[in-house]
Parts: C-alpha cells; sequence; structure tokens
C-alpha cells in the first residue's frame, strides 16, 4: 500500500516537473520565421534553342514533362477562337496512333498526357518515363489533325459559345475585356459564331508549323531524374526537332479613360442579380518594384474573406454573398479589377461602396495591422505552395522569362516581410487611379440604367461584349401599330382569322437523340396541345381545354392549378394578334429592345385573367421573332414560310434553364385548317 | 526506394509487375491519457499539417439522435474556454494557415496546415478543441442553421443529392449505417444541450483520439509539446460506444423509385461489402476503375461512347468499417428509359461474372493502382491521414507502407470471384431517380 502511494507521489512529482503546465490563456508565439529551402533547378540548353530546367525530385517515383511555349500574344482577328482548337487537335492522333490507340496507351500506363496552343503536358511514374516520352513526342512531331475531330471540336464551341451568351459572368468578362483594351487588341478580342467557323484545318496546320519550335520552348521536367539523365533523355528525344523563325507582335497599351465610364449590357429577362466588374489597366509585370507590394495591397483590398471589399459589401451591407478584387500583372499589360454579383435593386449602392473604397484604399491607406495579416496570410500560402514541386519549375521559369535575379524566389519572403506601410501606400497611390476606372454591369438595364448615369457615360454592350445599336423607337409605334404590321407581313389580318385549327411538329436533335414536338390547334374549340416525344416515345404531353388543362409525364398525370391554366391558356394561340379584341387582351409597347442583334419592338399582351404574352416584332420586317416566358424560357423564330396562306417561322430555337443546350427545332409537318378529334386533345 | 516484387501467381504472366511505393517513415506513442500521437518528418518543405481523427462517426450516434457526430464538426469550431466564439478559422488563417474537418460514417477528422514555426499553435488549438470545448446553447442554436443551410445545398437543391441516405436507408435494416453522417434535422432540433455536452464527454476524449503532425517537424520539440498540451487532459472515464450489430445477408432485391428535381433519370444499384480491412476491398477498388475508371474502362466505353445510352456511369466503393457499399449510377442519356441502361449494366456485370478480365486490361488496373498510391502521399495532408487512417481502421500505422503489397496480391481471378461474391443481382437495392412531374403547362 505504501509502495503504492509513493509510486503515485513519484508519477505526479516526475509528471509534473516534466510538463509544467502550460498558460493557456495565451497563443502560443510563432517559432523563428523557418527557413525557405528554394532548391535550383538545374538549366541547360540544347543546340535546337530549348531551355531545359530540371526540379529533382525524387520523393516519390514519377516524373513530369512540361513544354511551354514562350510567344507573343497573338491578334486572331477573323479567326478567333483557333488557338482553342489546337491542343485538342494535337492530342486527335499522329501518323502512327489514331486517337483511340493514344488513349489507351496512355491509360494503360496510368499516365497523363495533354496539349494546348502553347504547352503539351505529360506525366507518369518513372518506370513508364520511356514510353510516356514516345507518346509525348509522337504528339509533338507526327500530329495529323483530323478534320472530322476539327468538326467535332467546332460543335462543342459553337454550343459553349451560345450558352455563354445567357452568362452573366461570361458577358461581364467579354464586355470589361472589350472596354479595357478594344477589340482590335489580343486580350479584347472574342470569338463568334462566324470567327469559329472560319477556322480550318489548314490554319490549324500553319499554326503548328510556326509556333512549335524549340526556340521559343521551354521544357520543365519535374521528378525523379538528375542532371546526367535529363541531358541524356533531352538529347535523344528533344535534339531531333527543327527550330525555325518566329514572327513577333507588338501592341499598343490600352490606355485608362479620361473619367469613369459606365458599360452596361441588358439582360432584362431572367436577372435577379448584377455581376458588377470594375477595371482599369495596369503597367504591372512579374519582379517589378511594386510587384511584391501590390500583392499585399490586393490581400488587403478583396483578396479574401477577410478582405475590405468582402467585410464592407458582405459582412456589413449584405449586399452579396462575396466581393472579391486581383491586380493581375502581365509582361503586355494587367489588369485591375474588383467584382461581385449584387441583388438587382442595390445595384448603384454596392458601385458607390466599390468606389468608395476605391479612393479610401488610394487616399487612407492600409494599417499596420492589415499589413500584418496579409503579410502572414501570404507567407503561409507561399510555403504551402513550395509542396508541389512544380512550383519550383514555375520559379525557375518566371526567372527566365521575366529575366529576373537568381535569387528572386529565393528571398522572395524578406522582401515581402520587408514591406512597409508606405510602400504598400505608395504603391495604391501608382497602381490605383480612381477616377478612371470601367465601370461594367450586367443586369436589368431597365431598373439599373438610370442608376448607374450618375457614375459616368453610360454605354450599352451586347452579349459579345460589342457596341450595341442605339435603338430608337419609331415615335409614332404603338402596340396596335406593331401588331397590325406584323399581321400585314404574315399575310393580311384576314388570313390570320381564317386559320381555325392547325397542326404542327417540330423536330430537334439534342446530343443525338431525335427530339420531336407536336402541337395542335383549334380556335374556336378554345384548345390546344402539345406532344413531347424522344426517340418516337411520347415522355410529355399537355392539353389545354376551354375551362381547364393537365400535364402527364413519367406516366403521372396532374390538372393544372387555375394559375397555371391561365399561363398556359395565354400561350396556346397560334395568332393571338389576329383575335384581340375577341380575346379582351390588352396590348402595351414596352419599347425597341436588341434581340440577339435584330431590333425589335416589345409588345406584352395581358389577358383578362391577368396572364402576360410577352412577345418582341422584328422592327423592319415586322415579324415576330421571340417570345420570352420567364417561367419556360424563351423562343426565337426564324425562316418565315407561305403555309396555307399564312407566313409561319420554320426555326424555333428554345432556350431554357432547364435544357443545357439551346434547342434548334425544324418544323417538319404543318396544316392548316385540318379536321381535328376530340383524339388528337388527349 | 524500396520495391516490392509481387510475384505473378499466374502461369502465362510473363511480365511481374514490379510494384514500387516509397516507403513513409514515422514514429508514434501513446499518452497515458490513451492519445496515440504519429508523427512523419518531411523537412523539405517549411509547412506542417497537424490532424486530430476522433473514432466517432454516424455509426456511434443513437437512432433517434442522428447527425449528431457531423454536427460536432460543426460545433467544434465554435470555440472554447480560451478561443473566443467564431475566432477558431480565424486565428490559424491570420497565422498563414487553412483548416477544415469532415465526417464519415466512421470518424469525425480535423486538420490545419501551417508554416512549421507554427507548430505549437496547432498543437494548442486542437488540445483546446480536445480538452474544453464551447458546447453551449449559443453555438449549439448557431450551428443549427448553419448545418440546415448545408443541407438544403447539399442535399435537397443538389441534383440526385440524396442518392446517398437513399440508399443507405435500403440497404441496411439493422446496423446504424442505415442513416448518412448529415442524419435527421428533427433529431437535431429534439435534442437538449446535456445530450450534446454528453456526446462531447463520451467521444471527443484523448483515449478516442488519433493526433497526427507531418511535415517539417523536430521529432524530439513535437513530442514536448505535445506533452504539454494534451497530458492534461483526462481519459474518457466511459467505454467508448461501437455498436456491435451484424447486418444480415439480403436475399431479396429491394427496388424503389426516387422523384426528385432533375432533369435527366439515373438508375442507382447498390452491393453490400465486406468488412474495410478484409482482403477483397483491394479486388473491389480494381474491380471498380476496370468497369468505370476513365475514358477507356469496361462501362464509359460501351454504355457512353458506343451505345450513347448513358451520360456518364460510376462504380464508388464507399468502403466502412462494418461494411460498406458498391454503389454503381447510371445517368441516362436522352430518351433513354432507365430499365434500358440498366438492362445493359446488368449485362456487363454478368459478362464480368462469367468471363473476368484479359490479361491485357488486368496489367492496366495494376498499372492504374500503383499510379494512385503513389500519387496519394505526394503531399503532408494526404500522409498525416493516410497515417491516422491505417492506426485506427487497420490497427497498424505501418499499413500505410503495405498498400501496395496488398494491392499486388489481387489476382485476375480473383477479380471474377469478387465480382460473382459481392454482386449480388438477387440481393441488391436498386433505385430509378425520376423528375418530378414540373407544375405549368410546358
Amino acid at each position: 500500500m505504501k509502495r503504492y502511494i509513493l509510486t503515485y507521489f513519484m508519477a505526479f512529482f516526475v509528471a509534473s516537473l516534466a510538463f509544467s503546465q502550460v498558460d493557456r490563456s495565451k497563443f502560443p508565439e510563432p517559432g523563428p520565421a523557418p527557413e525557405i529551402k528554394i532548391s535550383d533547378a538545374e538549366t541547360f540548353t540544347l543546340d535546337n534553342g530549348l531551355k531545359v530546367f530540371l526540379v529533382k525530385n525524387d520523393k516519390l517515383p514519377r516524373v513530369a514533362f512540361t513544354l511551354i511555349l514562350d510567344r507573343d500574344p497573338l491578334f486572331e482577328g477573323d479567326k478567333a477562337g483557333l488557338t482553342g482548337f489546337v491542343g485538342q487537335m494535337m492530342t486527335s492522333g499522329t501518323t502512327s496512333r489514331t486517337k483511340d490507340q493514344l488513349d489507351e496507351e496512355i491509360d494503360f500506363i496510368g499516365a497523363s498526357l495533354g496539349a494546348s496552343s502553347t504547352s503539351i503536358s505529360a506525366s507518369a511514374l518513372k518506370k513508364h518515363q520511356t514510353k510516356i516520352l514516345d507518346l509525348m513526342t509522337d504528339v509533338l512531331y507526327n500530329p495529323v489533325f483530323p478534320e472530322e475531330e476539327l468538326e467535332k471540336l467546332r460543335k462543342q464551341t459553337l454550343t459553349g459559345l451560345a450558352q455563354s451568351k445567357d452568362n452573366p459572368n461570361a458577358i461581364s468578362g467579354r464586355m470589361a475585356a472589350a472596354m479595357v483594351y478594344g477589340k482590335d487588341h489580343p486580350y479584347g478580342e472574342v470569338e463568334t459564331e462566324a470567327t469559329v467557323k472560319n477556322v480550318t484545318v489548314q490554319d490549324v496546320k500553319d499554326y503548328y508549323n510556326t509556333f512549335f519550335k524549340p526556340n521559343i520552348a521551354y521544357l520543365a521536367i519535374v521528378g525523379d531524374m538528375d542532371k546526367k539523365e535529363a541531358e541524356k533523355v533531352v538529347k535523344e528525344y528533344f535534339s531531333a526537332w527543327k527550330p525555325g523563325d518566329v514572327p513577333k507582335f507588338e501592341y499598343e497599351l490600352p490606355v485608362r479613360p479620361a473619367k469613369n465610364e459606365v458599360g452596361l449590357s441588358d439582360r432584362s429577362t431572367a436577372a435577379v442579380q448584377t455581376v458588377i466588374d470594375i477595371v482599369q489597366p495596369v503597367e504591372l509585370s512579374i519582379g517589378d518594384g511594386e510587384y511584391i507590394s501590390s500583392r499585399l495591397l490586393n490581400q488587403i483590398f478583396g483578396g479574401g474573406s477577410s478582405s475590405r471589399l468582402f467585410m464592407n459589401l458582405r459582412e456589413d451591407k449584405g449586399y452579396t454573398y462575396g466581393a472579391y478584387s486581383s491586380i493581375g500583372a502581365d509582361r503586355l499589360v494587367g489588369e485591375i479589377s474588383a467584382n461581385a454579383a449584387v441583388r438587382t435593386e442595390v445595384t448603384d449602392s454596392a458601385v458607390v461602396e466599390f468606389i468608395h473604397e476605391f479612393n479610401k484604399i488610394v487616399d487612407g491607406g492600409v494599417t499596420q495591422e492589415e499589413l500584418d495579416k496579409a503579410k502572414a496570410y501570404l507567407t503561409g500560402s507561399f510555403g504551402r505552395s513550395l509542396e508541389s514541386p512544380t512550383t519550383i519549375a514555375n520559379f525557375a521559369l518566371n526567372i527566365e522569362r521575366y529575366d529576373l535575379p537568381a535569387d528572386y524566389y529565393k528571398t522572395y519572403l524578406q522582401k515581402l516581410n520587408g514591406t512597409t506601410v508606405a510602400e504598400v501606400n505608395a504603391t495604391a497611390k501608382k497602381l490605383i487611379d480612381p477616377n478612371k476606372l470601367y465601370i461594367t454591369a450586367v443586369g436589368n438595364a431597365d431598373e439599373i440604367k438610370d442608376k448607374l448615369a450618375q457614375f459616368g457615360e453610360v454605354t450599352m454592350y451586347d452579349n459579345m461584349g460589342f457596341q450595341a445599336k442605339e435603338l430608337t423607337a419609331d415615335a409614332d409605334a404603338t402596340a396596335e401599330t406593331v401588331l397590325a404590321k406584323y399581321l400585314d407581313a404574315i399575310g393580311g389580318k384576314e388570313n390570320a382569322r381564317a386559320v381555325k385549327t392547325a397542326s404542327m411538329s417540330i423536330d430537334a436533335d439534342v446530343m443525338g437523340t431525335p427530339l420531336s414536338i407536336e402541337m395542335v390547334y383549334d380556335f374556336n374549340g378554345g384548345k390546344y396541345a402539345q406532344k413531347t416525344l424522344v426517340s418516337g416515345n411520347v415522355m410529355q404531353t399537355s392539353s389545354i381545354l376551354e375551362e381547364s388543362g393537365s400535364v402527364s409525364a413519367q406516366g403521372q398525370s396532374m390538372d393544372l392549378t387555375p394559375d397555371q391554366f391561365n399561363e398556359a391558356k395565354v400561350n396556346s394561340y397560334l395568332f393571338p394578334e389576329a383575335w384581340l379584341e375577341d380575346l379582351g387582351f390588352k396590348a402595351t409597347l414596352e419599347g425597341l429592345k436588341d434581340v440577339d442583334g435584330t431590333p425589335g419592338y416589345k409588345v406584352v399582351m395581358e389577358s383578362p385573367a391577368g396572364a402576360k404574352l410577352i412577345n418582341y416584332y422584328d422592327a423592319e420586317t415586322g415579324l415576330k421573332i421571340k417570345n420570352e416566358n420567364p417561367l419556360t424560357g424563351d423562343t426565337f423564330y426564324k425562316d418565315y414560310q407561305e403555309k396555307g396562306g399564312v407566313m409561319l417561322p420554320m426555326t424555333w430555337t428554345i432556350k431554357s434553364s432547364m435544357i443545357p443546350v439551346p434547342l434548334e427545332g425544324k418544323v417538319s409537318n404543318v396544316e392548316i385548317n385540318p379536321a381535328l378529334t376530340e383524339d388528337d386533345f388527349k | 526506394m524500396r520495391k516490392i516484387a509481387a510475384f505473378g501467381l499466374l502461369a502465362g504472366v510473363l511480365c511481374t509487375p514490379v510494384l514500387a511505393q516509397n516507403k513513409i517513415e514515422f514514429k508514434e506513442f501513446t499518452l497515458d491519457n490513451g492519445l496515440h500521437v504519429i508523427m512523419h518528418q518531411d523537412n523539405s518543405t517549411p509547412i506542417v499539417n497537424t490532424s486530430v481523427l476522433y473514432h466517432v462517426g454516424s455509426k456511434n450516434e443513437q437512432p433517434d439522435r442522428t447527425g449528431f457526430a457531423h454536427f460536432f464538426e460543426h460545433l467544434m469550431f465554435e470555440g472554447t474556454d480560451n478561443i473566443d466564439r467564431g475566432q477558431y478559422m480565424n486565428i490559424i488563417q491570420g497565422r498563414g494557415g487553412t483548416l477544415n474537418a469532415f465526417t464519415s460514417n466512421d470518424i469525425t477528422f480535423y486538420y490545419e496546415t501551417l508554416p512549421s514555426n507554427e507548430l505549437e499553435l496547432a498543437l494548442y488549438m486542437e488540445s483546446e478543441r480536445m480538452l474544453h470545448s464551447k458546447v453551449d446553447l449559443t453555438g449549439v442554436e448557431t450551428q443549427r442553421e448553419v448545418v440546415k443551410e448545408e443541407y438544403r445545398q447539399s442535399y435537397e437543391n443538389r441534383p440526385y443529392g440524396t442518392i446517398l441516405p437513399e440508399t443507405l436507408k435500403r440497404a441496411y435494416s439493422a446496423h446504424p449505417y442505415r442513416w448518412a453522417p448529415i442524419g435527421s434535422l428533427d433529431d437535431l432540433n429534439a435534442a437538449q444541450i446535456e445530450e450534446f455536452q454528453q456526446f462531447y464527454k463520451d467521444f471527443y476524449v484523448p483515449n478516442n483520439a488519433t493526433l497526427t503532425i507531418a511535415g517539417d517537424i523536430d521529432y524530439g520539440q513535437t513530442e514536448k509539446w505535445v506533452k504539454e498540451y494534451f497530458s492534461e487532459i483526462p481519459k474518457g472515464t466511459k467505454e467508448i460506444y461501437r455498436p456491435n450489430i451484424v447486418e444480415p445477408k439480403k436475399t431479396e432485391e429491394i427496388r424503389d423509385v426516387i422523384y426528385d428535381n432533375i432533369q435527366i433519370p439515373a438508375v442507382i444499384q447498390a452491393y453490400n461489402l465486406p468488412k474495410q480491412t478484409s482482403p477483397d476491398s483491394y479486388a473491389m477498388n480494381m474491380l471498380s476503375t476496370y468497369l468505370t475508371g476513365g475514358n477507356s474502362s469496361l462501362m464509359t466505353k460501351e454504355l457512353v461512347d458506343k451505345q450513347q445510352k448513358a451520360l456518364a456511369v460510376a462504380a464508388i466503393p464507399l468502403e466502412l468499417e462494418d461494411g460498406g457499399l458498391f454503389i454503381m449510377y447510371g445517368i441516362t442519356n436522352m430518351g433513354v428509359a432507365p430499365e434500358d441502361l440498366e438492362s445493359e449494366i446488368d449485362k456487363l456485370i454478368k459478362q464480368v461474372q462469367e468471363e473476368g478480365i484479359s490479361d491485357q486490361d488486368f496489367a492496366k488496373l495494376q498499372n492504374i493502382m500503383e499510379n494512385n498510391i503513389v500519387s496519394s502521399n505526394s503531399s503532408m495532408s494526404g500522409i498525416g491521414q493516410n497515417l491516422a487512417e491505417a492506426h485506427v481502421i487497420y490497427g497498424d500505422t505501418d499499413y500505410i507502407n503495405k498498400t501496395m503489397e496488398n494491392y499486388s496480391k489481387v489476382t485476375q481471378a480473383d477479380i471474377k470471384r469478387v465480382a460473382n461474391e459481392y454482386l449480388n443481382l438477387t440481393g441488391r437495392v436498386v433505385l430509378y431517380y425520376l423528375p418530378k412531374p414540373k407544375d405549368g403547362a410546358q
């Protein structure tokens, strides 16, 4: 017993001696800043001009090769989109391997291989090094650029482009680039349907033959390899690569506007938010005197979720889910950007806050506390980035490309942590000019245009970043004149009223699957029915009768509520314009709008039950070009042809948030005044 | 580099694959209060990853109090006696670190990566969490709202978001795996503050935790700090509740239809798996890669590229301590009926069950596995998590160095065998996800 107690006390004593109680009321202080050991990359150059960087890292038996072409930015003009095709075309087959063979051989060794217009990268386990180099250099030397692959990519690109026209962030990006750089600058131009359609296989080949040259290339090797082996391997695989003259390009520097200017792109249908991006060009490149202090400046201004913009616009005001900034560095020209997506009704208040923050940081500078936090944050992320050996390769590349001192990254943290408040404040004054900003907004123009005028002259842009045509409605245009012109254009009111019944089929193709929509109209009977078929199978039917309606899909059927019925009913006429008085519809003209490049009068017809029908009519031809439905999406009409005495659109394009891509349907069958039976509406 | 030779067991396999795995060195010790500590030193980058694995997941919950384990993952960022409410993240980020946590059916895992001169801070923060976290009404109320938002975002509003809970509910009849970590909001609402405090006392104890430190550390200094900060935390007084429930083998297929906010129907199949530690887990993993891993895998090539019946197919082994699930899903292409896709999936499963896989495909699988394993230990956070799981789940920290060896024991015949043994077409769960009928006319 005694012994037990003694041991107990001994243990207690020893324990308390060894682990003196820590003071939990204070956070432990950081230890001395660790020495950041950044190993040097080995470098050598082949006779053909290829510069090689080797970062040896044998922690894991892997090896990665990245080939980078260092060319000037390219203005693609009427072939814009070309460079987007080059990478995938490179990996679409070689003189000795089809695309399938290439994929299978890459998968077989568990490796990866990819390309872009300025790079080819490959990685694999060390033991598959020879194989992956065979595949990589086969792609580099012997690509065949198959025509059918280009067509496939072109189709994907056009689909993406169509989708991007409804994407507010894409629209914002194009508009901001157009304002900052102009459309004649490689950073400002955009690919359009027309330029994408211009690209040929020969263009891709010409690009490849012009730019894939060793004398403008860097090869970064990261992984389990020493210099001796690297020299041998690179010589074996890359010395046969023939150098050539590569053209150089120069561009004029964009200038800032004399005073703040506003760019606005209207997205009236779906917008509950405004995407705001406030931008200005900046001459800033990696390695410049202000580069490191600009990192700190941005971190304090809007780099993260504890930065000023976030704290003000989200935490304090609740305008947005997040507000951020960036200060881009680029050899040609960089860009300062501050952005957020905000609720429509606070658009102008948000811009006020952004401009306030710009002024505040330029005039008032930053505090020591903010600077210390920003340093800690950036030091931490710099340290973590070093875990990836690719970072070291990028450092080596940057030193070469930006002509930096050899110890630039080795002393990076010293430079970062030695930066003073005064230096950051001087950088803010030098880089940012709060009176020469481009303020861009994508949102509901009807609601925000007037409110934005206080910040500068407002210029309208379309969804591709081109200045919108000035649209001024004809002074004496009214809903009546617009609808009358439409009825004249389709063959006259009497002809339209003579159409008592109609049936129509529309065929479309959804990613290779045939889809068709069959519609039947009975004006006198007040009935409408619609069937959607996929691959010939009925997927959905809806029928709208005089007083009730129902929808069935996937074997389930449901009746419409009165609201749903009224909403559906107003959409169930072929020519409501010809029956306005009979139906008791009220028509209102809501101005001249841009309908995908065509000026169109917007007319809202309201049923006695309060449901709305929104149509757009071509200002020039009078024809109906668009139906807008906030619930189900927009339908665009074109290719009018005469059918049974009236003109009907033969192409219907449906855009809806419920379908992934715009659906282009062709009318395959129209019957005017066919005999219909009850069965047609079941 | 240590090379482990796998001896080809099959005659005819001339080219014996040499599977290479770099050895991960580590040191470990256990404090008197039961806290197990694993350290891995790698001085190449001045960062350190610190993590604590609490061996508690949704399976340790009571059936009328589901969602507790996951709820604690939120609550544990509320603060401690010495850390003000809401400051936990700010402190770590303000010292240049990143942090996060996750909860599974088996474990709750917290981790942060900081500059290596901040190791003491990381140990302090984790020891505070273990010693005296704030489990009070204010925190519970705040986090209930956050978890509700998470529920809306990740389950209700995400297309196919309910696949996991809906599948678990049917795949298990007895075992607590029958509910998902997110659990039930009703249970969380019904729970009293005392119950939360009891859960903390029961499970957030050193004898139920594994502390792992990986990175630019000094072993001696690290051990000293660990003892300073963690020794005073009292050991739990109760035996940790671990359900000892054997899920009965299913003899009938369970079939159901779920209507969800989706545009495109999906087919889900779930097959019960053996315990995570079973040697057959490796073969099942390889089988899933064979079926759907990458563009040249069997089902992707056949159903997505060739027949174009599916937009995507995936086979995911959800490995769990007491036996998880092999979940397969296929999203139908436009106009393809779910029945049609399902019968094609079944055909391919039967093909593997009857014919097995070719020499070429087996060699490819081995290459892919090797690449995956090598890459899984490429970061300090990856190594930290793998070390902790090796200790807790496999009962052997050095398991981290044996993964490759275990994979190389799997034979071509094993793949065919496990396909027959576990992909049991008559004892599985099959769910059809169909679009909810839309209101409105079009």
